[in-house]
């Protein structure tokens, strides 16, 4: 797999880690989905999921903000598949993330991948930065917020680059919308 | 100082009793010599969690079987982590081609393994490719593999006992129980419970 694929967040490196160990071959956000038009037929909001697992033909956002956060993630997800009701997606919400952490016997390293604090992007090859992480308390701010809303000025660069790359598919998706 | 484990007391709530687990793996048993029919099946468990379930599932199946044993790593698993891949820690000790083949699982959640392990056994070329699992927990699942007889479907909890570990321990615990959050309590679970 390619190592310098720019994750938006740790858990996602650390997903990306296990599914490999696994031999589920994945690709990372391959695919925006526009879910809303204004009247002039621009993009206004759109849904780029985590992973797309082909051999699985399954998409996969991941989300590990805490569950009380979770409400917009959810209103997108069921906007998409109300709009593209052929495309099989599985929301892997926090919780999922701690248990499969937990599975695996590194529950620790969890308090450090989750919510905001993990979007310090640690590239797919590097073990996740726990030990600094899990010095400082979890912030639930934004709310409501994830890699696909993030406000700039909490962004890692490698972040900012997928922001940039998401804008860019959203251009060329606009372009397309009905 | 490290907290010495109360197998007993660690555990929050008993899932499934001793009978309960002793009930169904007999009608389990009863099934699947109904649907074999005669013919010779070789079972195939999965170390080290499905151990005390396939000894009392083999025991309740009424046809002539063999057993063979695999392990495989598990992700995060020391240093077969750093190799990046699965590895196959003990495979079979004998060829399934051509043979009817029913995998016993103590509990499927994500499928990872259990997918893993199917295409691998796959590729042995065996009659037919069963699967058997005490527990199941759906909420977990990301590889949706078809699981031909399920013991029980059970909640979104951390379990242990009846071969289920953490940590290497509970597996003896004759019952399956959750696990007290604050047994494995990270910031979060700690939080969660109150501790």
């Amino acid at each position: 797999m390619d190592s310098s694929t720019p994750f938006a967040h740790a858990s996602e490196a650390e997903m990306a880690r296990i599914l490999d160990f696994y031999a589920v071959r994945w690709s990372y956000e391959p695919e925006t989905f526009p879910i809303l038009w204004n009247l002039d037929g621009d993009v206004v909001e759109s849904f780029s999921p985590d992973f797309y697992l082909p051999d699985l033909d399954l998409y996969l956002e991941m989300t590990t903000l805490r569950q009380k956060l979770v409400r917009k993630k959810n209103r997108k997800l069921r906007r998409l598949r109300e709009l593209y009701p052929g495309i099989n997606i599985k929301l892997f919400y926090e919780r999922d993330f701690r248990a499969l952490m937990l599975k695996y016997g590194k529950v620790a390293l969890a308090d450090g991948l989750s919510g905001t604090l993990g979007q310090v992007a640690a590239p797919y090859g590097d073990p996740a930065p726990t030990a600094a992480i899990r010095a400082t308390d979890e912030t639930d701010t934004p709310a409501d917020a994830d890699t696909d809303d993030i406000p700039a000025a909490t962004v890692s660069t490698a972040t900012t680059s997928a922001a940039r790359r998401r804008n860019r598919r959203l251009a060329r998706a606009a372009a397309g919308a009905p | 100082m490290t907290r010495a484990p109360d197998l007993h007391a660690d555990v929050g709530e008993i899932l499934l009793t001793e009978e309960q687990i002793a009930t169904r793996v007999a009608e389990l048993g009863r099934r699947i010599s109904e649907d074999y029919a005669g013919r010779p099946v070789t079972l195939v468990s999965v170390l080290k969690g499905s151990l005390p379930f396939m000894a009392d599932l083999m025991r309740a199946i009424d046809l002539p079987l063999r057993i063979d044993l695999m392990e495989v790593s598990s992700y995060g698993g020391g240093a077969t982590e750093s190799s990046g891949l699965v590895r196959i820690l003990k495979d079979l000790s004998a060829t399934i081609e051509r043979e009817d083949v029913l995998i016993v699982e103590d509990i499927i959640d994500t499928g990872l393994t259990l997918n893993y392990l199917v295409r691998y056994l796959r590729g042995k070329n065996p009659a037919t490719l069963r699967i058997c699992t005490l527990l199941d927990k759906p909420a977990r699942r990301l590889v949706e593999i078809p699981v031909d007889y399920i013991g029980f479907t059970i909640p979104d909890q951390f379990v242990v006992g009846y071969g289920l570990d953490y940590g290497e321990l509970y597996r003896n615990l004759r019952f399956v129980g959750v696990l007290k959050p604050e047994v494995y309590a990270g910031p979060a679970e700690a939080e969660a419970a109150g501790v």
